[in-house]
Order: structure tokens, then sequence, then C-alpha cells
């Protein structure tokens, strides 16, 4: 833009505002009143928009001539960033999302070419291009924002699935158990690693039992952690029962030529139970007198 | 996961350990539904899954094409394991026991060989293809 125009955006959508507000609103609502208007507050809505649409015409005074340039701390910046973060979190689509600033731009735009200043084409395209520069930020921020957050949620997901699926748990004094559950990855097994090794320590224990049962499919990748997992428990002098291995599984392991001989197996973790008492020196008996 | 009922072979694309999951799921589902017995079905599911698991380790991806090649005298499942990776030079060295490039337990392949009733490799430089098959006659009841 060489040249301010004589027009001024930041005037008219002052003198706009109102208007514009409100054709605005009820274009949203009309679209998000099947899926999320339970999840809307339009009073609250309304007071957002409202803001939004003043940091809009403060942009526009601030440069009046150029491109505006987003900065991450400008205030409208922080403003997009914050209803979109929520948004993404109730669950829009991302092109319910940015159908908010879509649907401003088609106002917008619709009240300039009404307006007087539709005559002069040299002004009417600045202000145009003025506002299709603005919306198509914020658009692009709106999806980014998007992204974002949706990614953050299936991380903390599948961090609190991979905290949640490797407990390890005192059986009785110096004896552990560790039911491995589902799908064995590294980074799974490295955690049940960790996990049992600082357990062995901090209760000195002596005997860990592994349970596979809740895992799906034994094959090799799966074998070789479960025995890296064994080789550190080892090391610290805990004696492994590995218990749960079906006899399908079994014959599988076989035919695989995977070697656990270096642990003591039971096919079930009750016989596991049993034997990883005796190895610590106790027994369950029944209880003499029990109705 | 699951097979569409008369479709005699379908393909799944590796790309990723959810692909892996899928690959064992289907190939043990249409085991079950020829009715082969559940040491049969952890046999093919474990088989698929070495494969497929290879892929992923040593090709990036490829594809698991799952086959219902039976017919009037016996129950055959046939899976084809292909890939557009780098290729196994020595293929009888990567069928030894315990030989392994990625840190593993070399136990794969050797191990497909005996849990199937059919196993051939080809590969070169680029094209990768593994198939197998299990056999089991047709009873009264299947
Ligand atoms: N699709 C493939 N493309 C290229 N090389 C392969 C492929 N599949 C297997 N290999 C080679 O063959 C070797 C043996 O494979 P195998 O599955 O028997 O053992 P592994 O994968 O190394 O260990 P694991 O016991 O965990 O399976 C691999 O180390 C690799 O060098
Ligand atoms: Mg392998």
């Amino acid at each position: 833009m060489t040249e301010a125009v004589d027009f001024n955006v930041a005037r008219w959508l002052e003198a706009q505002q109102e208007a514009v507000l409100d054709a605005w609103m009820s274009d949203i609502v009309s679209r998000w009143k099947k899926n999320y208007l339970h999840v809307v507050d339009t009073e609250h809505l309304h007071l957002q928009s409202r803001q939004l649409l003043e940091e809009i015409r403060k942009l526009f005074v601030e440069n009046p001539n150029e491109f505006w340039e987003p900065t991450p701390d400008s205030k409208i910046v922080v403003l997009i960033r914050s209803l979109s973060t929520q948004r993404a979190k109730q669950g829009f689509k991302p092109a319910d999302s940015t159908f908010y600033v879509l649907s401003l731009k088609r106002v917008l735009w619709r009240r300039l070419l009404q307006d007087r200043i539709a005559e002069n084409k040299v002004a009417l395209a600045t202000c145009l291009a003025m506002i299709e520069n603005v919306i198509d930020r914020l658009t692009l921020l709106i999806y980014e924002v998007y992204v974002e957050t949706r990614e953050r949620l299936i991380a903390q997901q599948s961090l609190s699935l991979l905290e949640l699926s490797t407990p390890v748990v005192r059986l009785w004094d110096r004896v552990l158990m560790v039911p491995l559950i589902g799908v064995m990855d590294t980074q799974r097994a490295r955690q049940t690693t960790e996990r049992l090794l600082e357990a062995i320590a901090k209760y000195e224990a002596t005997v860990a039992i592994l349970d596979v049962t809740g895992v799906p499919v034994l094959d090799t990748s799966v074998a070789g952690h479960i025995m890296k997992t064994i080789a550190a428990a080892q090391m610290l002098g805990a004696r492994v029962v590995m218990t749960g291995i079906s006899p399908d599984g079994a014959q599988t392991l076989v035919k695989l030529g995977v070697d656990f001989s270096v642990v003591t197996t039971r096919a079930t973790l009750r016989a596991g139970v049993a034997e990883s008492l005796l190895l610590v020196g106790k027994r369950i008996v029944a209880v003499k007198d029990a109705p | 996961m699951t097979v569409p009922p008369e479709a005699a072979e379908f393909t799944i694309p590796i790309r990723d350990s959810t692909d892996v999951l899928r690959a064992r799921g289907s190939a043990r589902e249409l085991a079950a539904r020829l009715k082969l017995g559940s040491a049969d079905q952890t046999r093919l599911a474990t088989a698929v899954s070495e494969l497929t698991r290879n892929i992923l380790q040593y090709a990036g991806e490829g594809t698991c094409t799952i086959i219902n090649a039976s017919d009037d005298h016996q129950r055959c499942i046939r899976v084809i394991v292909e890939d557009h990776g780098p290729g196994i030079p020595d293929i009888p060295l990567a069928l030894r026991d315990g030989y392994s490039t990625g840190g593993g337990l070399g136990a794969g392949l050797p191990g497909v060989q005996r849990l199937m009733d059919e196993f051939q490799i080809t590969s070169q430089p680029g094209h990768t293809c593994l198939t197998m098959a299990m056999n089991r006659p047709r009873t009264p009841f299947t």
C-alpha cells in the first residue's frame, strides 16, 4: 500500500460495530445451534466477539496502510488463541471453529459492498484486502491452535494410558507383581523395567512375578522386551517368576525358539504366587476353625 | 479390524504399529472363521506379527495381504507380506536362528518357518516378498 486511502476502515468499523455484531452473531448461532450451543454461553460469546471486533478495529488504527503481521503476544492473538483452545477442547470441528472468523469476513464484505465506498474501486479493493489479510491470519491461527490442542490431548491420553498400564504391586514383603497388559512396545517395556527396578530397590524385594496373561500376542519383539526386563531384575538380585503363558502361547514360543529357561515359569498366576511365597519362606494355609 | 465375510483376499497397509495389530487381528479372525483351533490362530497371528513388524523395522512401510485360499479339501490361509525397502541380501543367513541386524532375538524369520506350513522369501533391493501359508484338512464340521 503506497498511499493512505481517503476512506478509513477503522472509523467505518466503529460506526458499523453494532450492526456487524448482530449480523455476525446470528450467522454463527444459526450454524452452531445444532451441535454446540449447549456448550457455548451466548452472552459470553457476544462479549468475546465484541472484544474481538474492537481489537480488529484497533489493528486498523495501528496499521492503516500496511498489512498486519501477527505477533505472539499481541492482544488479538492471545484472544483468538484462548477462545480457539477452549473450542477445540469442547469438541468443535476445525471447520466450525474457523467458521467463526470466516463468518465475520462475510458480514464485513457484504456491508462494505453496500456502502458508499463501493463506488470508489481503489478504496474498496484496499479495504477488502485489509480485511481479508486479518481474517486469513486469524483463520490460520485458529487452525494451528486447534491442532496443537488436539495433539496435546492425545499426548496426555497416551501418557496416562502408559502410566495406567504399568503398575508394580507389592504382593507381600519382598514379593512384587507386575501384571503386563496390552501391547508391549519399546517405550512401555522401558517404563515397566524402570518401575520394577525402583520397586525392587525400595522394597528390597527378592522375588518379582511377571504376569503376561494380559499380553495378546507373545512374538519375538515382546519376548525380547520381557527378557531385558528379566535380566535387569536379576541383576538387582531378584528372582523372576513368569506366569500366565497360555498353552497356545507356550507352543508358539517354543516354535519361535524363544528360551525362557532363565526364569521360573508357572502356567497360572495362582501357582506363581504360591511359588513366590515359598521363595521367601511363606506359605498360604487354611485357617483351622474357618466357617 | 474386521474381515469382510465374503472377501477372498484383502490388503492392509503397514505403516505403524497399530497396523501390525490390525493385520494380526484380521488374520486371527479369518482363522477363527475357518474354525482353525486356538493354537493355530495364535501361531498365525504371531507369524503375521513377526513379518509385519520386520517391515516397520527394516523397510519402513509395506503391505500385508491375507487370502482365504481354501478349497473343497483343505482350509488354507495364505499371507503375503511385501515391501519396497532395502531387501534381505542373504536369505539363508536371515533364516538362521539368532541372526539379527537390528539387535533383536533373530528369532522372527526362523520362527515363522517353523510355525507355518509354507514359507517363501524372494528379495532384491526395492522389493521383498514373503509368502506363508497354513493348511488344515477339512473335517465334517468345517
Ligand atoms: N522386510 C525386511 N527387509 C529387510 N531386511 C529384513 C526384512 N525382514 C527381515 N530382515 C533381515 O533379516 C534379519 C532377521 O529377521 P528376524 O525377524 O528373524 O530377526 P529380527 O527382526 O532381527 O529380530 P526378532 O527376533 O525381534 O524378530 C533382520 O535382522 C534383518 O536384517
Ligand atoms: Mg523380526
